[in-house]
Parts: C-alpha cells; sequence; structure tokens
C-alpha cells in the first residue's frame, strides 16, 4: 500500500513529500493562523483567488456516482483471490491520483485549472530542495 | 547580529515605502533564525524572503505586489513549501494562506509587538514539535464490496438497477447511493477512532479534520516530538498493514503546525 516515504529521505526534503496540491490546499487555506484575527487596521485589500478548500457534502450526484460505481463493480472478483486484486486495484488507484491533484471536487477559477494540473504533477515529483530558514549557529 | 540591529537593517533594506508594494506573512519564528538569502516566496516575481524581528520573534516575510491577485499554485507551493521546510528545523507558527499588511512597520507595530508574548509562548509549546497529517482513503471497489455484502438492501437495490438504464432506475440508484454515503460515514467514524488510538500514545496533541473526500476513512493531524518520527511512521504501517487493500493510508510531514496554532 502507499505510505508516503515521509521523513525517510533526508529531513530536508521529506517535508513535502507525495504531497499533492489538493493536500496542499487542504492544509495552507483552512489551518493555520489568521492574520485579522489579530490586525485590524492595516491589511491591505488584495485579491486572493478563490480557490475553494473542498467541502464534502454529499449530493445527488455522490449518490449516483456511488450508485454507478456499485452497478460497475464485478462481484465475481471476490471469489478469486480477493487480496490480489483488490491490491493491483488499489496501486493503480495510486498512481492516477497523484496525477489528479483533486479527486474532481476541487473548486477553481477555470482559467486557473490548467496550470493546477500541470503544476501538481511537479508537486509529487519534487526534489530535494535546501533547507530555506534554520538556526543561526551561534543561536 | 543582535535583533536589533536586524531591525534596523530590516527597515533600510526593506521597500514598504514604494508604492504599490506590502508585506505578506508566511509565519512567526524566534528571532535566533536565519533565512537563506534568494529563498523565493509568493508572488510574480517572487518576493525574497526575509525577516522582520522584534524582541524575540521575527516574522517571516517577503514583498508583494498589490495590484497582482495571489493564490495561483505556485503561490500556495512556495507558502507550504517555506512553512514546512522551516518548520523541519526550527519552531514556527504558521498562517493561513493570504495575510497581508501594508509594509514592515505594520508588521511589527501591529502584529508583533502588540502579540509578542502571546507568540513567544506558543513557540514554546510547538518547539521540538512538527505536524504529521494522516489520512485514509477507503478502496472504492473494497468498500463497495464490503457495504453490499453486509447490507442486504443495498445488495438488493444492485440487483434491481442491474442491466438498466439510469434514468429508468433512479430511485434505486439514489436510496442506494444514499445507503453507501451513509454507510461510509459510519465507517469513517469508527475508523478515525481507530487511527486516534493507534496515534495518541506517540503523539503530543490530535486533531480530526473533517474529511477531505467522500470516500476518506480518517483524516487527523498530530503534533508529534521531533525525535518520534520512528515511531509514528510505525504507528502508520501497523494501520496500512491493518488495512491492506481495503484503505490507502498515506503519512503527510513532517509539515509546520498549521491544525495547533488556531486563535479560537
Amino acid at each position: 500500500m502507499t505510505v508516503q516515504p515521509a521523513g525517510r529521505g533526508t529531513p530536508a526534503s521529506s517535508g513535502t513529500a507525495g504531497t499533492s496540491l489538493a493536500d496542499v490546499i487542504d492544509t495552507i487555506l483552512d489551518k493555520g493562523l489568521v492574520i485579522d484575527a489579530f490586525v485590524r487596521v492595516s491589511l491591505v485589500g488584495i485579491e486572493v483567488l478563490t480557490i475553494d478548500s473542498r467541502i464534502v457534502v454529499a449530493s445527488v450526484d455522490t449518490y449516483l456516482r456511488f450508485a454507478e460505481a456499485a452497478n460497475r463493480l464485478d462481484l465475481s472478483a471476490t471469489e478469486k483471490g480477493l487480496p490480489e486484486v483488490v491490491e493491483g486495484v488499489t496501486q493503480a488507484r495510486a498512481v492516477s491520483q497523484a496525477n489528479e491533484p483533486a479527486g474532481g471536487a476541487l473548486e477553481a477559477p477555470s482559467e486557473e485549472t490548467d496550470e493546477i494540473q500541470e503544476i501538481a504533477g511537479d508537486v509529487v515529483e519534487r526534489e530535494e530542495e535546501p533547507r530555506r530558514a534554520r538556526r543561526r549557529e551561534d543561536g | 547580529m543582535s535583533p536589533r540591529d536586524r531591525a534596523a537593517e530590516a527597515e533600510e533594506t526593506s521597500p514598504a515605502s514604494v508604492n504599490g508594494s506590502a508585506s505578506y506573512v508566511y509565519g512567526i519564528v524566534p528571532t535566533d533564525v536565519e533565512v537563506e538569502p534568494g529563498t523565493e516566496g509568493v508572488g510574480q516575481p517572487a518576493g525574497e524572503v526575509r525577516l522582520v524581528p522584534f524582541g524575540q520573534i521575527a516574522a517571516l516575510v517577503s514583498d508583494v505586489e498589490v495590484d497582482r491577485p495571489l493564490g495561483r499554485p505556485k503561490d500556495l507551493q512556495a507558502h507550504q513549501r517555506l512553512l514546512d521546510q522551516t518548520a523541519a528545523e526550527v519552531p514556527v507558527l504558521p498562517f493561513r494562506f493570504g495575510a497581508v499588511l501594508t509594509d514592515s512597520d505594520a508588521v511589527v507595530e501591529e502584529l508583533l509587538k502588540p502579540y509578542h508574548d502571546q507568540f513567544a509562548d506558543a513557540l514554546q509549546e510547538v518547539e521540538g514539535r512538527t505536524q504529521y497529517v494522516v489520512n485514509g482513503r477507503y478502496d472504492e471497489q473494497a468498500i463497495l464490496r464490503e457495504i453490499l455484502r453486509e447490507n442486504g438492501e443495498a445488495a438488493d437495490l444492485r440487483q434491481q438497477i442491474a442491466g438498466l438504464p439510469e434514468d429508468a432506475t433512479r430511485n434505486e440508484r439514489m436510496r442506494l447511493g444514499e445507503i453507501i454515503e451513509g454507510t461510509i460515514a459510519d465507517k469513517r467514524e469508527v475508523d478515525t477512532a481507530a487511527v486516534v488510538d493507534e496515534l495518541s500514545d506517540v503523539c503530543e496533541q490530535l486533531v480530526v479534520r473533517e474529511p477531505a473526500h467522500e470516500r476518506d476513512a480518517a483524516h487527523v493531524a498530530a503534533l508529534v516530538e521531533r525525535g518520534k518520527k520512528a515511531e509514528i511512521e510505525q504507528a502508520v504501517d501497523e494501520l496500512t498493514r491493518r488495512w491492506s487493500g481495503r484503505v490507502e493510508v498515506r503519512l503527510l510531514g513532517p509539515m509546520a503546525p498549521y491544525d495547533f496554532v488556531g486563535t479560537s
């Protein structure tokens, strides 16, 4: 199965190993300190593009998609060595999801979408980067 | 260099007075941290990341043009990369994407000075700790098989729609999908509890996140002592083994402690 090798490489490179753009969005648009909880005076009115964080809401579409997936399911596969079959499927899926940043649920401005898909591949393959900020030696 | 010297330098070199430029804030670090020269931040062209220090703390900032929108994938990645690489070595309080103040003076006067003690305390809290996210996702085929095996009504509905067009079986499909969705939500609750149980011994704090996907089995953020990396990897390996073929388990991190710096 796919456990991301978090930190199993060199420490400096491990931070974003296997991280997709979708993971980035889940984290940095949703979590972290919010500056206007602290500061109200001189926040600049800069436009932040609205790539909404993904919110999972069960909908008619969800139901119909699940039903169709169940309909397509080949139950006969259960009779011949299920673990092997499932494992193969899962691995194929893991690969395809890596190139599919949002799992279909990401709402993004359409002009950004191409770039997102382009770059999401890069995120997955990103190599080691030099550390950016560290404690001074004399600190 | 003393914090005071660095502050003076930051003011001199800051182009904050130039029209149309503002200070993008990534996070707060202790003042004895240094930023590698040439580190690129958000924006186009990318601003160079620098420190704006005050007392025992400093803000990681870079200049951005106020007339350019932020939020391209590159911007998001620059924000996360800087914070995560920083967090790999030193304590950092990450800001959510999109925090911008008018200039370096505003960063000092309105952010660092008034909240100095709170930030310094919070940095103590995360000192030596780092965040991981454990995300489990059900394998679609495996979870559907499991549900059809366990739920007689679902299995019947599947028989009823077999070979028939969607239009003719819409009600049955809606009901089947609803059962699947609801059953996954129930299973998610159980499996999230299992993840929490497995991780609780190796981490300082846990936050259960909202599911990020309709097939999420668990989405949990963990604050972990830096020295316990092997332990959390082991815990996740154990989950992976237990759920082999059923749930794909991913361990993301180490990353900045985004889920543990909430102001609420």
